[in-house]
C-alpha cells in the first residue's frame, strides 16, 4: 500500500534521510517560496493540480484551504502539507523490490522529475542486486561512478538500504532528490508498505501510522482490523458488492462499470474464514447501508470448498441483523450446496433472486436500478 | 517437473494434522493425488486418516520418496517450511497460503532458486491436472480433463472460467494458479515453454490482474517465441483504485505503472487476444476449440 507523502517523510526522517522542513497545519515559519502538496496516496499529483508553489506564507495557507477536502484523482483531500522548497540539482533515487529476480531494484538518475519517473517505471532502468545492505551499496556505487555528489548520495542510499529492508518495504522513491551546497534533500518521498508484514504485527510503527489516520487508509485499516478486504470505489455508488475472491470481484466491478453500473465497493469477504459466524457479512451490509446511494445488493459467490448452505444461513443472519440496509438482494451463488442454499433463502428471503447463472443476476441488477448494467 | 505431475507423483502435506491441512488431504486423495504422508509437529505415530505422519520432511522424503509438497502453513510459518522442504530434496513445493510477507517471498524464492526446485504461491488456490491429480483446492466442479491450459493470478476468477469451459464441453490440460501475491513462486513467464511443450495443450487461458509487471514479462517472453499456441487473456482490475492493493497484495497501481491499458497493450501486440469479459473469452475459445469438445 502506498503511503502519503507525510507520512513517507516521517520514515525518511526516521532513518536520517534530510527532509524539507514542514508542517499539514501551517506555513513552516522559515524563508519561502513553499510547497503546497496535497496528500493523498496517489502519482501523479502534480500533473493533477494537487502540487502548488506559493511566495507568502498567506499564499500557501490559502492555497493549502482551498485543496483540503477537493477530490483529486479518486481521493479526498485530508491533509495538506506546506514545506519550504527545496531547491538545487533534481536527482531520481529508488529501491524497490524486483519480484523476477527475488532481489532489490536500484535506480538512480541524474535527472529529477515527473517525467523521469515515467521512464524508470516502463524501462526497468537500474540495476538489481540481493536484498542485503551491501549489495544494495554496492549496486549503487557502481551507477554513481564519476557522479561529482557521489558521497552525499551515497550516504542518502546507505540510510533508504536499510529503510527498505528494516521496515519490509516494497519500495521506497525519491524524486526528486535535491542536491545543493548543502547535501541531499528528499524532496518527495514514495513509500510502499507490505501490509501483509503489519497485519503479522512485524512493523508496528507502520501500523501506528496507518491507524493514525482513517480519513486516508479507510480501506487498510479495515483490512488489518476485519481480516478481509472492503475496498470503497465510487461514493456515489449505486451497487453493493457481497463478494469472495479479489479477481472475480475485480473482473465484476470492471463488467459492471462497462454495462453502465455504479459499484460501491470492492470486497473479498473470505468466505472460507467466516467459521459460522455472520459478522463479516454484517460489517459489509452495514458499510454499505452507511451509503444514501445504495441500491442493490448484489451477492457472487462461487464455493469451491465453502458449503453455500451454511453460508446462506449466516446471509439470512445478517440481513436480519441489518434492518436499515433496505435495499433489495441478488444472489447468484455456484457450487457446493447451491440446492440448499436456494431453499433456505427461499424460506428465509423470501423475494430475492436466487440464481447459478451470473448474467441472469447482472439482468436483475439491470431491472432494479433501471438501466441496463 | 510441472509437465510430468500424474497420478502417481508422491506428494505430501506440511502440517496435515491441522484442521485444513487434514480436510484438503482427504479431498486431494479423493480427487486421485498421490498422497502418501505429511507432516506435523505433533508426533502423531497412529497416522491421520491412514496417512503416515512423520514429524520432519527429511524423514517423510525418506521413507515415501515424496518429490512433492503442499504447504498448510499459516503466512507466517510458510518460510520456514518451503525451506525444510527444499533441503529435503522436494522439488516442487506449493503453498496456499495468504498474507506472505514480500521479504519473506524474497528469500523463498532465492532458496528455490538455488536448489533448483519449483515453488507455486502464495495467495493461490493450487495447480491440476485434470483426470489426474491436484495439489491445493481447486473445486473438483470447475476441473474437467480437455484442451486448455490455465495460469491465474486469481483464484475465484480462474474457478469461474474453469467452470464455464466446462459446461462448454472444453476442459484443462494443466491449470496453475501462480497466486495474487507480488513477490511469488512460478511467474506467468516461467509457463508459456512448459505449456507450449505440453501435447494436450492446444489453447493457453491467463488470466491476470493488474498491477506488478507479469502480463508484461509475459508478453516479451511470447513475442520472443516462434510458434506459440494461441493466447486469450482476461485481466481484471480496469477499474481499480490506485494506491491500494485489491484484496491481493499484488493487484496494486501507482503512478501509471501495471495498469489494465499497457497490459493490454503489450499482450495484443505479442499476438495474445485480450478479452474485456468473462463471457467474451468463453465464447471465443469455445468456437475456436471446438474440435476438442468433450463427445459426452
Amino acid at each position: 500500500m502506498l503511503l502519503i507523502e507525510a507520512d513517507g517523510k516521517a520514515l525518511f526522517r526516521a532513518y536520517g534521510i534530510p527532509v524539507p522542513t514542514g508542517d499539514e497545519a501551517r506555513a513552516p515559519a522559515t524563508d519561502g517560496p513553499w510547497m503546497v502538496k496535497a496528500q493523498v496516496p496517489v502519482g501523479g499529483r502534480g500533473k493533477a493540480g494537487g502540487i502548488r508553489r506559493c511566495l507568502t506564507p498567506q499564499g500557501a495557507e490559502a492555497a493549502a484551504a482551498a485543496m483540503k477536502g477537493a477530490r483529486l484523482k479518486g481521493h479526498t483531500v485530508h491533509s495538506v502539507l506546506i514545506e519550504q522548497a527545496a531547491t538545487g540539482a533534481e536527482r531520481y533515487l529508488s529501491l524497490s523490490v524486483d519480484p523476477a529476480s527475488y532481489g532489490v531494484r536500484v535506480i538512480y538518475l541524474a535527472g529529477g522529475g515527473m517525467d523521469v519517473e515515467r521512464a524508470a517505471e516502463q524501462g526497468g532502468a537500474g540495476v538489481t542486486c540481493a536484498p542485503d545492505r551491501a549489495a544494495i551499496a554496492d549496486a549503487l556505487s557502481g551507477l554513481l561512478t564519476g557522479d561529482a555528489d557521489r558521497d552525499a548520495l551515497m550516504a542518502i542510499g546507505r540510510k533508504l538500504a536499510d529503510l527498505l529492508l528494516e521496515k519490509e518495504l516494497m519500495l521506497a522513491e525519491i524524486n526528486p532528490l535535491f542536491v545543493g551546497p548543502d547535501g541531499a534533500v528528499a524532496g518527495d518521498a514514495k513509500v510502499v508498505v507490505d501490509l501483509n508484514a503489519v497485519d503479522l504485527d512485524r512493523q508496528p510503527d507502520i501500523r501506528a501510522m496507518i491507524e493514525a489516520r482513517p480519513g486516508i487508509y479507510p480501506d487498510a485499516i479495515r483490512k488489518l482490523q476485519e481480516g478481509f478486504d472492503y475496498v470503497g470505489l465510487d461514493p456515489e455508488g449505486e451497487i453493493g458488492l457481497l463478494t469472495t475472491g479479489a479477481g472475480l470481484s475485480m473482473m465484476l466491478i470492471d463488467e459492471l462499470t462497462a454495462r453502465g453500473g455504479k459499484p460501491l465497493n470492492f470486497l473479498d469477504i473470505r468466505t472460507g474464514q467466516l467459521r459460522g459466524s455472520p459478522q463479516r457479512i454484517i460489517n459489509a451490509l452495514t458499510w454499505m447501508a452507511e451509503r444514501p446511494s445504495l441500491r442493490v445488493v448484489l451477492v457472487n459467490i462461487f464455493a469451491g470448498i465453502t458449503d453455500l448452505g451454511e453460508f446462506a444461513g449466516l446471509l439470512a443472519d445478517a440481513l436480519d441483523a441489518t434492518p436499515q440496509m433496505k435495499a433489495p438482494v441478488v444472489a447468484r451463488l455456484v457450487g457446493r450446496g447451491a440446492g440448499k442454499a436456494k431453499e433456505i433463502l427461499a424460506q428465509r428471503a423470501p423475494g430475492m433472486l436466487v440464481t447459478e447463472d451470473l448474467e441472469e443476476s447482472l439482468g436483475r441488477v439491470a431491472t432494479i436500478i433501471g438501466r441496463p448494467a | 517437473m510441472i509437465g510430468s505431475l500424474s497420478r502417481t507423483t508422491p506428494v505430501i502435506v506440511q502440517g496435515i494434522t491441522g484442521r485444513m491441512g487434514r480436510a484438503h488431504a482427504n479431498l486431494m486423495r479423493a480427487y486421485g493425488t498421490n498422497i502418501v504422508g505429511g507432516t506435523s509437529t505433533r508426533a502423531t505415530p497412529e497416522g491421520v486418516d491412514g496417512m503416515p505422519v512423520f514429524t520432519s520432511c527429511a524423514e517423510a522424503v525418506a521413507a515415501t520418496g515424496a518429490v512433492a509438497s503442499v504447504v498448510m502453513a499459516p503466512p507466517d510459518g510458510t518460510r520456514v517450511a518451503v525451506e525444510e522442504a527444499i533441503s529435503a530434496g522436494i522439488k516442487l513445493v506449493v503453498t496456499p497460503a495468504e498474507g506472505v510477507p514480500v521479504h519473506d517471498a524474497m528469500a523463498m524464492g532465492r532458496a528455490v532458486k538455488a536448489a533448483g526446485a519449483i515453488w507455486v504461491g502464495a495467495s493461490n488456490p493450487g495447480l491440476a491436472v485434470p483426470g489426474e491429480m491436484k495439489m491445493g483446492f481447486l473445486p473438483d466442479v470447475t476441473l474437467a480433463p480437455g484442451p486448455v491450459a490455465i495460469m491465474s493470478k486469481s483464484g475465484t476468477l480462474s474457478y469461474e472460467v474453469g467452470y464455464r469451459l466446462v459446461r462448454a464441453g472444453l476442459g484443462q490440460s494443466i491449470w496453475i494458479g501462480v497466486g495474487g501475491d507480488a513477490v511469488k513462486g512460478v511467474r506467468f513467464a516461467d509457463l508459456l515453454a512448459p505449456f507450449n511443450a505440453d501435447a494436450r495443450t492446444h489453447a493457453i487461458a491467463l488470466i491476470g490482474e493488474v498491477g506488478g509487471a507479469e502480463e508484461e514479462e509475459f508478453a516479451a517472453v511470447l513475442a520472443a517465441t516462434k510458434g506459440s499456441k494461441p493466447v486469450y487473456a482476461l485481466i481484471a482490475g480496469r477499474e481499480a483504485k490506485e494506491g491500494v492493493a485489491m484484496g491481493h497484495a499484488g493487484a496494486l497501481t501507482y503512478g501509471g505503472a501495471g495498469t489494465l491499458a499497457i497490459k493490454t497493450e503489450r499482450l495484443e501486440a505479442a499476438g495474445a487476444r485480450v478479452f474485456a469479459s468473462i463471457e467474451s473469452m468463453i465464447q471465443a475459445m469455445t468456437a475456436d476449440l471446438a474440435a476438442h469438445r468433450r463427445s459426452s
